[in-house]
């Protein structure tokens, strides 16, 4: 690959106060209030990334297959707590379950890619494993996220249709159908519209980053292809572990609906 | 008894906690009416009958078989709750009606076609519904359908929540007209809850009143 990137001095990256000064001008003449959240987030983006470049400039020379199953897992770990938190309409639902359809959905998929599609050497390569595994993870946190409340949801909009298939002997899986495929579909239709849209409407960030980096726009958009495929299939995988995991919790050990998905209703 | 529950134990209300304890039992072709006011937790007693939801303390029996040695799937088919606001899912009346048989354990046994045009026929419906889609049939209509379809279902025990409140006279009345036929099969037997004693044609009513603790008491 030719290395064509032009890096930035740390004195040109001070410019980036211009960027900043203009955003903080916006909010303090509308008084949006968003002043503090925004120098507080410049200060932690400056933070978080340097730290993390060191980090992954480390953990590349080191490349060690459990440190990178380490740092992939708790990855996997914090995308099920952000996950959870993004779901209005959920209450007391157990961060483990969000886990393992990340962790299952991630490695598959993700494992897929190094082993067979892009295939560095070795299979595990931090360089590459850490970015698509991250990139799968992101994509997949938001489509549980959207299936998990669209689960609720659902299930609730439809209390009476479920009871009424449960009275004609319908086991909870049965009776909650529509409600499962609705969630499922409900997780993976921004990945599907994206994948509509892509290069016309935007480039994605991946393949920005590689043109940037001085890749032949025409090996950036293979790149790219895969990504948006694992994506996915990561999504997919992700949405049904998810949903397949979490349905029961809206029904009681006896298989009624529990109290909660009723009580919405009179 | 074909029938019977024991002590069934459930609580209503948010605020002021009311704890309600209830037993009958009907035999082959009998009719237990359920009466009390408003609120006074008839709907719930036959949600707990049906195992929709849990109750805290007693026990059914149905045909002397305790429902702890029943499945809840195969329990709810044969103690069939018929909720008082009835449940149609997008599709034709036709596939309402084909609903209950599209379960692993209803599709034992196939849709009727012929029965339910003909219990059509009985409550007043016109075959024109059929293909008709069922978001578009009026309320009246909506609660016969319902009535067919737990009619086709064939349980032991029917749970009627009022199933005439949509309903105008001629069509109430052809309603029991209907359900005092399908007591009169064997195995049969139903409880029934409704405001207006309107089912004075059916026979061998016993029945059953759920009063406030409080009350019961003077």
């Amino acid at each position: 690959m030719e290395n064509s990137v032009i890096p930035i001095t740390n004195f040109q990256l001070a410019f980036t106060f211009i960027l900043v000064f203009i955003t903080g001008a916006i909010s303090s003449f509308l008084k949006l209030g968003l002043l503090k959240p925004l120098i507080w987030g410049t200060i932690r983006s400056f933070v978080q990334l340097t730290l993390i470049g060191y980090a992954l400039t480390y953990i590349f020379q080191i490349n060690n297959l459990w440190l990178i199953i380490l740092i992939i897992t708790t990855m996997c770990y914090i995308a099920s707590r952000a996950a959870v938190k993004r779901t209005p309409n959920v209450s007391d639902y157990p961060t483990v379950l969000a886990f393992l359809s990340l962790v299952a959905s991630t490695y598959l998929v993700g494992t897929i890619v190094t082993t067979l599609i892009i295939s560095p050497d070795p299979w595990y390569s931090a360089q590459i494993a850490i970015p698509i595994f991250g990139m799968i993870l992101g994509n997949s946190m938001n489509g549980i996220a959207l299936s998990l409340d669209r689960l609720y949801l659902e299930a609730r909009a439809r209390a009476s249709e479920i009871e009424a298939m449960l009275t004609f002997g319908a086991t909870p899986w049965e009776a909650i159908q529509t409600s499962v495929r609705e969630a499922i579909g409900a997780g993976m239709t921004p990945t599907i519209n994206s994948l509509m849209v892509v290069g016309l409407v935007s480039l994605p960030g991946m393949m920005t980053g590689q043109i940037l980096g001085g890749v032949d726009p025409r090996e950036a958009v293979r790149y790219q292809i895969v990504v948006m495929l694992m994506v996915a299939a990561a999504v997919a995988i992700g949405c049904l572990i998810l949903v397949v995991l979490s349905y029961k919790r809206l029904f009681n050990k006896d298989g009624g609906l529990q109290s909660f998905v009723l009580s919405s209703r009179k | 008894m074909l029938f019977e529950f024991k002590d069934i134990n459930y609580t209503l209300g948010n605020e002021t906690k009311r704890n309600i304890i209830v037993s009958g039992a009907v035999k082959n072709g009998e009719v237990l009416i359920v009466r009390g006011p408003s609120g006074a937790g008839k709907s719930t007693l036959f949600r707990i009958l049906s195992r929709l939801r849990p109750g805290s303390g007693g026990e059914a029996f149905l045909m002397g078989k305790s429902w702890l040695q029943i499945p809840s799937t195969s329990w709810r088919i044969n103690v069939h709750y018929l909720a008082q606001k009835p449940t149609l899912f997008d599709g034709t009346v036709a596939y309402n009606l084909a609903k209950p048989f599209e379960t692993r354990v209803g599709g034992q046994r196939k849709l009727d076609k012929n029965r339910a045009k003909e219990l059509m026929k009985q409550l007043h419906l016109s075959l024109e519904l059929w293909n008709q889609d069922a978001r578009t049939v009026s309320g009246g209509e909506a609660s016969r359908l319902a009535f067919i379809r737990a009619l086709l279902v064939d349980p032991v025990v029917l749970l009627l929540d009022e199933p005439t409140a949509a309903l105008d006279e001629p069509a109430r009345q052809a309603l029991y007209q209907v359900l005092s036929g399908w007591l009169k099969e064997p195995n049969h037997t139903a409880l029934l809850i409704s405001h207006n004693n309107d089912y004075r044609q059916l026979e061998q009513l016993k029945y059953l009143d759920i009063i406030e603790p409080s009350k019961r008491r003077d």
